[in-house]
């Protein structure tokens, strides 16, 4: 088995170990092809669940964040690889695009969440953001249709 | 001191794509380094919502313009998990065969661009004349050197007599030969050891830190290869070592790199030899049932993840794609602190840049 873990904690564990950390938390769980579990949570839990996550399972290899505008709001889901795929799923509201960063705790993070800022919209607060990355340095500034390119109302001219 | 800086990019002769670089100086060494993506970005991730699924295979083939097949595979790989479509064991067979000629072929490919850098043209010359058997076996099996385009979702379009395979096999012989004198040279060689050794070095925790992953990651001692750790079929039907050094350094990362060659080389052969009989692709429907996946495979430079969620239609929802190179990047500007400014073009290729990936 992979070095890269000192054990492989099954799912089943860990879901019973967040379970007793946060009691009044209703965590939904969805089982998806190719070995990944879903676990949908609230905006203010992601900090709490990923700390958990690494302190108590060593499980600190965040594969990527997905940033999906899906109609009612702004997806995150950050996918997590411990043997099998875990992915935190959450749902930000268009009125409150914001997030805490997590590079502080996982420094990889940090070209992740500026691609979702960048091309979403999304704010990571605490962040830092040397510029753009992807973008050209004189892409349009303020809240035009065309500010961020994976959004829905993308296309429609401003 | 005064402090000087020295911009590298976004043309440069020591970076074969557009990326750019600022280092600050003092004296000869860096002590403050900036970098800048960008250059080749072509928006996929959007492009693809307006595309059929089929014409995406062909789309995602273009990411990246030397690991190109494995994209397409990690893509197809999802959308035949959310159709609930079983691929005939022969077409994925096939698709694993490609998988490792095209890891040889970049390996190969990036120890040219290496051996280049470092100032030791003999190897660059060596390898990347080996490297035209592997373009001459892709080119026979798929018509295309790079841009295969084998895929197909439900299987692949190509198939193999027993006549080509012997051939293939023929070839692949010539290939190891070639390769195990290339690992004799970098293992031995005192100007190669000089230049690579000690330099660039990243710690296991720094790899853990920043999820670093593939050739990178092994030779830093993190032991992580998807092909044995989340076995994707054909995976679990077949036998190899994964090569893990613990130096970290430049030199570690060549010879990781050497060592999976050879590992490629074998598991080839062991695809070729046990290939099975039947049909190599299974048809598809064009519509996709509603539905999300993540679906990962082992590139040739680590971990390559594609998100896909579909709607129901025959176009996705939105697919995201996390390239290797965007983790591998992210750890330069703690190996450029404090190297002298001779070690710079070791450092930075000695993480096997793929920009056209990063950027998407």
């Amino acid at each position: 088995m992979s070095r890269l873990l000192t054990q492989i904690y099954l799912f089943e564990e860990i879901f019973a170990a967040l379970q007793d950390a946060f009691p009044d938390e209703e965590f939904s769980v969805e089982d998806k092809p190719m070995d990944d579990t879903f676990l949908t949570l609230a905006p203010d839990r992601v900090r709490p669940v990923v700390e958990l996550l690494m302190e108590q399972f060593d499980i600190y290899h965040l594969s990527t964040i997905t940033g999906d505008d899906v109609g009612d709001g702004v997806r995150l889901l950050y996918h997590f690889w411990s043997g099998y795929g875990i992915t935190l799923s959450i749902l930000l509201p268009y009125d409150d695009l914001r997030i805490p960063t997590l590079t502080d705790l996982i420094p990889g993070a940090a070209f992740y969440e500026r691609e979702v800022q960048e091309m979403l919209g999304v704010t990571f607060e605490g962040l830092e953001t040397p510029g753009p990355m992807f973008l050209p340095d004189d892409w349009e500034e303020g809240d035009g249709p065309v500010r961020f390119p994976l959004r829905r109302n993308a296309d429609e001219k401003g | 001191m005064s402090k000087i800086t020295v911009p590298i990019g976004p043309q440069h002769p020591l970076l074969k794509e557009p990326l750019a670089f600022s280092l600050t100086l003092e004296g000869e060494h860096v002590i403050e380094s900036a970098m800048r993506l960008g250059y080749v970005h072509r928006g996929l991730e959007r492009l693809s919502q307006e595309r059929t699924y089929v014409q995406n295979v062909h789309l995602f083939e273009r990411v990246c313009g030397i690991c190109s097949h494995i994209h397409s595979t990690t893509f197809c790989q999802g959308v035949e998990a959310l159709s609930g479509l079983e691929v005939p064991p022969r077409g994925l067979y096939l698709r694993a065969l490609l998988c490792e000629l095209e890891r040889i072929h970049s390996h190969l490919l990036w120890l040219g661009v290496q051996a280049r850098n470092i100032g030791f043209d003999t190897i660059f010359m060596y390898a990347w004349r080996d490297r035209e058997i592997i373009l001459d076996i892709m080119e026979d099996l798929s018509g295309g050197r790079v841009s295969h385009a084998v895929n197909i979702i439900g299987g692949v379009r190509i198939d193999l007599t027993p006549e080509h395979r012997d051939v293939i096999l023929g070839q692949l012989d010539t290939l190891e030969t070639q390769i195990e004198a290339l690992l004799g040279v970098v293992e031995n060689e005192s100007s190669f050891q000089g230049r690579t050794r000690n330099i660039g070095t990243l710690s296991l925790e720094q790899i853990r830190r920043y999820c670093v992953v593939g050739p990178v990651a092994r030779a830093s001692g993190l032991d992580m290869d998807l092909r044995r750790d989340m076995p994707y079929p054909p995976y679990d039907q077949l036998k190899f070592r994964v090569p893990v050094r613990y130096e970290g350094d430049a030199w570690a990362r060549t010879l990781v790199r050497m060592l999976e060659m050879v590992e490629s080389v074998h598991l080839c052969r062991q695809i070729l030899t046990t290939l099975p009989d039947g049909p190599t692709s299974a048809r598809a429907k064009r519509r996709v049932p509603p539905g999300e996946v993540v679906s990962r495979a082992e590139a040739p430079r680590g971990e390559v993840i594609y998100y896909i969620r579909s709607d129901g239609s025959d176009k996705p929802a939105r697919v995201k794609v996390r390239t290797p190179t965007l983790t591998n990047l992210i750890t330069l500007p703690d190996q450029l602190q404090n190297i002298s400014m001779a070690d710079v073009s070791v450092v930075i290729s000695g993480v096997d840049l793929c920009i056209a990936c990063a950027d998407r």
